[in-house]
């Protein structure tokens, strides 16, 4: 390693932005103070407030001081530095500054955002903040960032319709994919719906063009009864751990397998109302069409082959791939009610909306609908269950909390469900019991209004009064009852006699706690994974490489969730297309004049070939000292912590940093500052 | 929703993992629960970075606590968690030759959805400091509450 010529000192020119976010920050905090007091600090030139720096005008601000008045050194207070820090990098970049004289200070989700009723308090912080920040920013160092070669490969997690479409369009850009489904079939929840609404076209015939373009993309493997269990690495150079449990039976002998247990089992494709083998296939013509092994329920000898007992095990295989990506597209699951919710679980006559969406598949073309071997003839639709829950009102689920979300899809779906039934069975009487009614997509409303001129009957009630189901007393013609209080009626409590009470549940994730913790995604408080910005950066997560797509992160109708899945398709292109991503150059430098060659860094550094001791010229003597390999170094500072020399450090993040930010949080002069 | 406040003057430093801790204190906010404003999170790559001296100083500076909130289990980083242990427990013995209350000094696994753990080890900190007091004795200056 050469020596470097010291490059000369330049003034060190600060400029301090104080963002009010639209009053997010300042209608807590004390922007002006903030503003006055880092305008006192050392080495600040210029420190102003505006009401949205990442806007395009407060961004104009900043460059025009840099060009104008000689900033060389940017500090924004602002919002969590996931959100904005990229966007004032580039700044920075713009005017002509290196990207990394620029230090990000939170003051949203960590001063105005949780002290909400102390707003001294939160202004006192923030101007502490705001200090260390200058503190920081005196010591910044120009970096560049580390461009290293990317996997063109993705992972999407997920076969469902968001999985598929986020698949296809990343397959058709020349990037390969690797589609994992947990199940043994692809279609998801879109592959038990028979019409999909605003078009009316038939799901499954949607699903089987989508799926056939999919499995015969050269581009694309496709892996089902495959879980993520592994991942290592960083965005573009991703290893994952992939599990696939065995098929079962191969397809040349699955025609000649006789199953002898007896067809007992709840299908879950159809919530129950049917039974299933063994060894099945959810509905004929999914893909793949080889039945699958429910491994679950499988004994020994429940299959046989030429009448000769089959004995087959689960030899589940593990492997791994280098992606530079991944797309999450791990779905929802329906509410299920918890037991005596609207008598769901008490009552057989309570099914919810999934379920009778398969009560009116199976029916096919009868005549008349029949539920329990009774033919229905009034039915009632109870909206927002599951959904929009109130703290006290609803039973929590187990991490305590009660969704309070609406759902989104489930008002049109509902209504979608009676006109379907007016059409096919127009003498049946549907009664539908909602607080509110949302259908706010693009030709939704049609829905209402035609339920309306199909004889509908509404009746809204108050959430502190909620419809109660009973069951209707012996010898009564219909074995239900929906008690509901009906403003429309100006409060009138009435009585309805029904055949089947329908429950539209809301949606919730699927459980996917594995999934958060191996990736290190987060999930929101309503316990859908959650993007970055949900306007700014809305199928990111706050990993690099990490993509959101469809219902794991909210409720989306399919029409949304294709939409979702194509704009992270999109950002993996961008991503991988290059062939190589940008890493932040956070890595491990060396100062060999410090350094005595001990190798107490290379003792505790855990990766392979980041730091070697290497001969090198200091001040023209040659000595052996540590030298990092920046494109082995994960960044960690491990070796920092190591060093008794203080002879490695972490660019970027140096102690030296870190000291003069605790200074400035220590400082006591600071107190005059803060009470300005 | 707001979390017991504890009006005080002690000053806690939080070293907070960019992929847990730090990202915890945001998730916090987003969920705009209080919590005392005598906290400030500064964001870590891993800290293990830090070395013995750093912590000791910090306390000299009048820094009266700090939570090393790290990623535990979940760092994604080789070593990096037991490391900081490692360095932790080294710096426990150091605190007391110095006279400075070892309670001062905490290490807590916190992830990017550890909301609720995140606010108990604030506010047990908190409740800490107003067992022992300031790390040192402080010039006579109003504080802001």
């Amino acid at each position: 390693m050469p020596d470097k010529e010291p490059l000369p000192a330049e003034e060190i020119r600060i400029g301090v932005y104080t963002c009010q976010c639209g009053g997010n920050i300042s209608d807590v905090v004390g922007c002006a103070r903030v503003v006055k007091a880092a305008g006192e600090l050392g080495n600040v030139v210029v420190s102003r407030t505006n009401l949205s720096l990442c806007s395009d005008a407060g961004q104009a601000l900043i460059e025009a001081d840099i060009k104008e008045k000689g900033v060389n050194r940017v500090v924004i207070g602002a919002c969590a530095p996931s959100l904005h820090e990229q966007t004032f990098r580039g700044t920075v970049a713009r005017a002509g500054l290196n990207p990394y004289f620029y230090n990000h200070v939170g003051i949203r989700e960590q001063a105005s955002w949780v002290h909400h009723d102390n707003p001294d308090g939160a202004t006192a912080k923030a101007i502490r903040l705001m200090a260390a920040g200058v503190a920081k920013a005196r010591l910044l160092e120009p970096l560049e960032p580390i461009r290293l070669k990317a996997q063109k490969h993705a992972l999407v997690i997920g076969g469902g319709v968001a999985g598929l479409r986020a698949a296809l369009d990343i397959a058709r850009r020349g990037i390969k994919v690797t589609l994992i489904e947990k199940s043994p079939f692809l279609g998801g929840h879109m592959a038990q719906l028979e019409q999909v609404f605003p078009t009316g076209d038939g799901a499954r015939d949607l699903l089987k063009a989508l799926i056939q373009r999919v499995v015969s993309h050269a581009n694309i493997t496709l892996y089902t009864q495959a879980e993520l269990v592994g991942v290592q690495g960083v965005v573009g150079d991703f290893t994952v751990q992939i599990c696939q449990q065995s098929r079962g039976i191969s397809d040349d002998r699955v025609t000649a397998v006789n199953v002898v247990a007896p067809a007992n089992l709840p299908d879950e494709f159809n919530y129950g109302l049917t039974t299933r083998s063994v060894l099945y296939q959810p509905y004929p013509g999914c893909y793949p069409a080889t039945p699958a092994i429910d491994w679950a329920h499988y004994e020994d000898g429940c299959l046989e082959l030429n009448g000769e007992p089959l004995h087959l095990q689960n030899k589940p295989k593990t492997f791994d791939l280098a992606v530079g990506a991944v797309v999450v597209a791990t779905g929802f699951r329906p509410y299920e009610p918890p037991i005596g919710e609207y008598g769901y679980g008490v009552l057989p006559e309570v099914i919810t909306l999934p379920a009778f969406i398969r009560l009116l598949a199976l029916a096919g073309e009868d005549e008349r609908l029949e539920f329990n071997g009774r033919a229905v003839k009034n039915i009632a639709f109870v909206h927002c269950v599951g959904s929009r829950q109130l703290d006290g009102l609803n039973e929590p689920q187990p991490d305590g909390q009660v969704n309070d979300y609406c759902s989104r899809v489930c008002c049109t779906a509902t209504l979608q469900a009676t006109n379907e039934l007016h059409q096919r069975y127009p003498a049946i009487n549907v009664f539908d019991v909602y607080e509110d009614i949302r259908t706010y997509g693009r030709g939704h409303e049609l829905y209402y209004n035609l339920a309306s001129e199909n004889r509908v009957r509404f009746l809204r009630f108050h959430d502190d009064e909620l419809p109660e189901v009973l069951a209707a007393p012996a010898g009564e013609e219909h074995p239900a009852l929906v008690w509901v209080t009906d403003y429309l009626t100006w409060g009138q409590s009435l009585e309805l006699p029904v055949d089947l009470v329908v429950l539209a549940v809301g949606m919730m994730p699927n459980p996917v706690d594995d999934i958060i913790k191996l990736l290190k995604i987060n999930a929101g408080s309503d316990r859908f994974l959650a993007e970055v910005h949900p306007k700014l950066r809305p199928v990111e997560t706050a990993v690099p490489g990490v993509l959101l797509a469809g219902t794991a992160q909210g409720p989306m109708n399919i029409q949304e969730s294709c939409a979702a899945a194509s704009a992270a398709a999109a950002k993996v292109a961008v991503l991988l297309g290059q062939g190589y991503v940008e890493l932040e150059p956070f890595v491990a430098i060396v100062n060999p004049a410090l350094c005595d060659g001990s190798g107490e860094c290379i003792k505790e550094c855990c990766y392979e070939d980041a730091i070697s001791m290497q001969p090198v010229m200091v001040n023209g003597t040659e000595k052996v000292t540590a030298v990092v390999c920046a494109a082995n170094c994960a960044g960690c500072g491990v070796c920092v912590g190591a060093c008794p020399n203080r002879a490695i450090d972490l660019q970027g993040w140096t102690l030296k940093q870190y000291e003069a930010m605790v200074d400035a949080l220590a400082a006591e002069d600071l107190f005059a500052l803060e009470l300005a | 929703m707001a979390v017991e406040t504890v009006k005080c003057d002690f000053k806690i430093l939080i070293l907070a993992t960019i992929s847990g801790g730090y990202a915890g204190a945001d998730s916090v906010g987003q969920l705009h629960t209080d919590y005392p404003a005598n906290v400030y999170v500064l964001p870590v790559v891993c800290p293990a970075m830090f070395p013995e001296d750093f912590y000791l100083r910090t306390f000299e500076r009048g820094i009266d606590a700090i939570l090393v909130m790290y990623s535990g289990t979940d760092c994604p980083y080789k070593g990096g968690a037991e490391r900081t242990a490692v360095i932790i427990n080294h710096v426990y013995p150091l605190m007391e030759t110095r006279g400075i209350d070892t309670r001062r000094l905490r290490l807590a696994a916190i992830c990017t959805v550890c909301t609720k753990p995140f606010l108990n080890e604030v506010i047990q900190m908190n409740h800490v400091l107003q067992e022992i007091g300031p790390v040192r004795q402080k010039r006579n200056v109003p504080v802001p509450v």
